[in-house]
């Protein structure tokens, strides 16, 4: 290796030798089904299914694969103000124009090369006209801009994801409506062309701040604000529980909340401006009841990591090092995690009625409320109400602790699989659920088979949580009587939700036997209950 | 006699195919400074993981208070004052914040003595930790190792950081207070010149076993050759050269 550039492409080509070595063996046997078997014969897709499973769905994979492995993202922090480009290569006697540029080009040729590989060997020759440049422009802008904003330092914890989400929309929006105007390749080309160029500066002024370990600072009118106008602190904790209760918050607690604060604006001002269209305020108010939910499946991947000061999942000593048991550790995140969930739907509950009042939307919205009223009944209604809130406040919490356990366990290996198996999962299961839809033979055996499917799950789930049980007590984590405890009030918030579905639902469209197994899978308890012996798997290696 | 603080026996542990430690016996009595040397990557930092309960004994047992610190970490860990050489403390708390997080652990803490640290090592509580030098980091990690006046105080490395004039002077003074008053020290070190100055028992380790263990005047006084007291640096590579 003689050049920096060989050494930046040789680290990208042999820490990720396997996810490499695979895709190739992927077109390559995409390239042999197409020499051998239909010997460059026209490619038929039979259906979109076909189409989504030969060529959308490894095309989407491999753009997620290749975005996190070119802007450094597996192992980093998304969340955090400091850029996630490497700070070790910062060291190196290397410009910043070739540590922002050597990537950036490997990232846009694989990102090009991926296109035209896929042209090639899944959508030509086809029925449909492919375009073969602008695609492949639209894909290296596209991972250009993820890594300009991925190594940019941020004034505040989380903005990066915010920025991110916003910019590269802005992109594909752009693009859409080109498309929609039906543009011609020129007009694509040259609304795409200054792309590239700009991501590129972008990159180096964000390489070069974060080289000079410059990361502008806003938290202290955060800080000051909390002086200001919330009540100090005491002096003293009251307990070593609360001391890390505190810790937790401060490391994690924050990010949740202000990022539902930074996307809710966005969203609301929609409300503002379709104010006469119901369609487009109804879907604004569902994004905004979402948008805890989605933004803690981003915050999880904060929240799981046992620390904030390092780039390793292993505990540090000072953490190891707290005269805690695992069990008091993992339960300061969980009461982090539910302040921050409260903290979020908090901002929502004030935002959502400020926006309808002030928009002058909020008569649709009450005569909506008024019409369900009168079909349901107001004890159904207001029962319902309050369900689907205390389950999208549920699901938002159970989004920042579900994968704990990955984190606590401090296996990168594990981490990195789990992250891999979720993307699969993205990837597959929209094609898989629109080849289900498109089958009413399929919809009708599935729809019969699903008390069985259930009973399944709930029979892995239980057989689950009896196994952690006994490894919690073996290890020493809990005691019986905590056990039990535990294992009441799981019964107890089981119980509680079959009341309230049996309440609610006919009894002719829903079998109470069916309503148990679906409270059962509803409310958490493998998951979470894994979270204290994961953590003893890394604190007592 | 008083049952020991620390008792090793057969301790024993592998990484892959690299043996850390084999076979480790050590028992220390209370009251003393006891030097833990060896050289980079000897199995220092392994076997004080082995204390804390960091890292779960393969073969062999680790009692420190007569527990095991792996099945009651509280117990353990809640009597010992813990100085990484990682400088791992988190960089966005303000030093008054460390103060009062860690003040919660340990009921013992005493207020007087650490505001007497912190004068003393002269932290400002309103910095931030990340903007402190490699010095001060120690310094404050050495502040809430010693604030709670542990039974046992361990420091891992504690030199690195620290300048010649702080080490002598400020940690010499810690570890003979905190001797004097009977609580036991364990510090790992491979500045030998720094062990034989504070130490009153050193154990050697190299490659993962304990070659030499031993009273530092017995140790000085069995290896004296024609009347010439050999410094430690010369024993320990007769030792750890002869493994």
């Amino acid at each position: 290796m003689r050049s920096p550039a060989a050494a930046i492409a040789w680290e990208f080509r042999w820490r990720h030798r396997v996810g490499l070595t695979a895709l190739a063996a992927y077109f390559a046997v995409m390239a042999l089904i197409k020499v051998v078997v239909l010997r460059g014969e026209r490619v038929d897709f039979r259906s979109d299914e076909t189409f989504a499973l030969s060529v959308v769905v490894p095309l989407t994979a491999t753009i997620i694969y290749f975005v996190a492995v070119f802007t450094f993202g597996l192992s980093g922090d998304l969340a955090a103000r400091q850029s996630m480009y490497p700070a070790r290569m910062f060291a190196l006697p290397v410009t910043t124009a070739a540590l922002a540029g050597w990537p950036m080009l490997y990232g846009s040729a694989a990102m090009a090369l991926l296109w035209f590989a896929t042209r090639l060997l899944g959508a030509w020759p086809s029925g449909v006209a492919v375009p073969v440049i602008w695609p492949a422009l639209l894909a290296a802008s596209f991972l250009a801009w993820a890594q300009a904003l991925t190594w940019m330092p941020y004034p505040l914890p989380g903005l990066r994801v915010v920025v991110m989400m916003l910019w590269l929309v802005t992109i594909d929006a752009v693009v859409m409506i080109a498309l929609n105007l039906r543009a011609s390749e020129g007009t694509m080309l040259a609304l795409l062309a200054p792309l590239g160029p700009l991501a590129y500066l972008t990159a180096r002024v964000a390489v070069g701040r974060a080289r000079r370990g410059d990361v502008p600072d806003w938290r202290g009118a955060f800080a000051r604000f909390r002086a200001d106008v919330l009540p100090r602190p005491r002096d003293h904790f009251s307990s070593a529980a609360r001391a890390q209760t505190w810790l937790e918050w401060r490391q994690h607690g924050w990010s949740l909340p202000a990022l539902v604060g930074s996307v809710l604006p966005f969203e609301l001002a929609l409300l503002f401006l379709f104010r006469e269209a119901p369609g487009i305020v109804f879907e604004v108010l569902v994004a905004a009841l979402l948008t805890p939910s989605l933004m803690s499946a981003f915050v999880a991947a904060t929240v799981r990591r046992p620390q904030t000061t390092t780039d390793s999942y292993g505990l540090t000593p000072f953490l190891a090092a707290r005269p805690l048991t695992n069990a008091a550790l993992i339960a300061a995140k969980l009461k982090a995690t539910i302040r921050s969930a409260l903290a979020a739907w908090l901002l929502v509950a004030v935002a959502v009625p400020v926006a309808l009042r002030l928009s002058g939307t909020a008569p649709m919205v009450i005569d909506w409320m008024r019409r369900y009223v009168e079909f349901a009944g107001r004890p159904r209604a207001i029962a319902a109400a309050l369900l689907v809130l205390l389950a999208l406040l549920a699901s938002t919490w159970k989004q920042l602790v579900q994968s704990l356990y990955v984190g606590m366990s401090g296996r990168s290996w594990l981490v990195k699989a789990s992250v891999f198996a979720a993307l699969a999962f993205l990837v597959v299961a929209p094609p898989l659920a629109q080849w289900i839809v498109s089958s009413r033979a399929l919809i009708a055996a599935l729809w019969n088979a699903l008390p069985w499917i259930a009973a399944v799950l709930v029979c892995i789930k239980l057989s689950a949580a009896v196994w952690i049980a006994m490894r919690l007590r073996d290890a020493g984590v809990f005691g019986d009587g905590a056990l039990l405890a535990a294992a009441a009030c799981w019964d107890v918030a089981v119980f509680a939700l079959y009341g309230v579905l049996m309440w609610l639902l006919p009894a002719l469209l829903v079998r109470p036997y069916f309503i148990v197994l679906i409270a059962i899978l509803a409310v958490p308890l493998v998951r979470v209950s894994a979270a204290p012996l994961a953590l003893a798997w890394n604190r007592h290696r | 006699m008083s049952e020991p603080v620390i008792h090793i026996a057969g301790l024993t542990r592998r990484f892959g195919g690299k043996t850390a430690l084999a076979a480790v016996g050590l028992s220390m009595p209370r009251g003393a400074v006891y030097g833990l040397v060896g050289a980079n990557g000897a199995g220092k930092t392994t076997l004080i993981r082995h204390i804390l309960g960091l890292l779960r004994a393969e073969s062999g047992t680790v009692r420190v208070f007569g527990l095991d610190p792996v099945a009651e970490p509280v117990a353990v860990l809640s009597r010992i004052g813990y100085l990484s050489e990682e400088n791992d403390l988190p960089g966005w708390m303000r030093v008054d914040e460390l103060i009062r997080y860690s003040r919660a652990f340990y009921p013992a803490w005493d207020d007087a003595y650490a505001e007497e640290l912190m004068r003393a090592f002269a932290l400002d509580g309103a910095a931030k930790i990340r903007s402190l030098s490699k010095g001060q980091k120690a310094r404050a990690g050495l502040l809430i190792a010693l604030a709670h006046r542990p039974p046992l105080l361990v420091l891992d490395e504690p030199s690195s950081g620290l300048d010649p004039i702080v080490r002598r002077d400020i940690l010499g003074a810690v570890m003979r207070t905190i001797a004097d008053e009977g609580r036991t020290v364990l510090f790992s070190s491979h500045l030998l010149e720094e062990v034989e100055q504070v130490a009153d028992h050193v154990t050697m380790i190299s490659n993962g076993t304990i070659v030499l263990s031993a009273p530092l005047d017995d140790i000085r006084e069995s290896h004296r050759v024609a009347g010439r007291v050999p410094s430690l640096n010369e024993i320990f590579v007769t030792h750890a050269g002869a493994t």
